[in-house]
């Protein structure tokens, strides 16, 4: 277990009662939103499911860190965020990790104004069947990934973001921003496939 | 919101990169609402490419929402319940 978890809120002394309630009621709910990013991050099923397994497990064993009331989906996400990097990434057959000095160098550039937006148009996005939305996403690097998942489709706050990932806000916001265009070009390389011109 | 007029609105937006960015807090609910008031209410409607991107926006993130999520297999959850329910019972 990395520290990191355990420095964030003064330890609690559950009962067995209240570690019962807050398992079942506070952490079990989430489970789709853990599984669904668990396997968004390792692209592979059974890594999916025992991430999720031992996310849970240690969410149990170090219970007493956790502050009834507060946000329990962004504390399992960050335990989860965690295991990920500390046993799983090293062993996935994910790229190397971009060079975020470059990125956000690159982000700060005048050329991305030029670039911002590519011609995507909401009627190819439309004609997509979804295999090629989930495709694009997946194909993100996983920094990229992580973002979007945390924001767009669990709707997470730039400040929760930030302390799931442990990077300053602005750093979220930058890669957001770079997420976003990296996928849309992608959706845009699938609408050409398709047939639409200057999608 | 109506679809606006294509001839007498903006063409170009001069201010892309700011408006992207608006646009993004605004959509991710972390904007004031001064400011999402100014843009949607002052900008989108004079200006084609703002309102433009802010419709990709919008069907983007519906689409992601509708096609990237998805539920974890009941073994799973069967799994985690029985490797932890024991802990509260055996004390």
């Amino acid at each position: 277990m990395d520290h990191m978890e355990l420095e964030e809120s003064p330890k609690q002394q559950y009962s067995d009662k209240e570690k019962e309630n807050i398992f079942n009621n506070e952490f079990m709910p989430h489970i789709n939103s853990m599984y669904n990013f668990a396997y968004r991050l390792t692209l592979d099923q059974d890594d999916s499911k025992d991430l999720v397994q031992d996310t849970y497990l240690k969410a149990y064993r170090f219970i007493d860190s956790f502050q009834q009331g507060t946000n329990a989906k962004a504390w399992l996400f960050r335990i989860l965020k965690n295991s990920f990097i500390n046993d799983y990434r090293k062993k996935s057959k994910e790229p190397s990790k971009v060079d975020y000095q470059e990125v956000e160098s690159y982000y700060n550039s005048e050329e991305v104004d030029r670039q911002i937006t590519p011609d995507l148009r909401v009627e190819a996005l439309k004609d997509m069947i979804g295999d090629e939305i989930s495709n694009a996403l997946n194909a993100l690097d996983v920094d990229f990934r992580t973002v979007i998942i945390l924001c767009d489709l669990e709707g997470f706050k730039y400040d929760e973001m930030a302390k799931i990932l442990d990077i300053p806000i602005g750093t979220v916001r930058s890669r957001l921003h770079r997420a976003r265009n990296l996928l849309k070009e992608k959706l845009s390389e699938y609408a050409k496939q398709m047939g639409y011109k200057n999608a | 919101m109506s679809n606006p007029d294509q001839n007498e609105k903006k063409q170009e937006c001069q201010n892309q990169r700011e408006c992207m960015e608006m646009l993004q807090l605004i959509l991710d609910g972390e904007a004031s609402p001064d400011q999402k008031e100014h843009f949607l209410m002052h900008h989108l409607e004079d200006c084609i490419p703002c309102y433009k991107n802010y419709h990709l926006e919008l069907t983007v993130r519906e689409l992601l929402k509708t096609n990237c999520t998805g539920q974890a297999p009941q073994e799973l959850i069967d799994s985690i319940k029985a490797k932890v329910i024991p802990n509260f019972l055996s004390r």
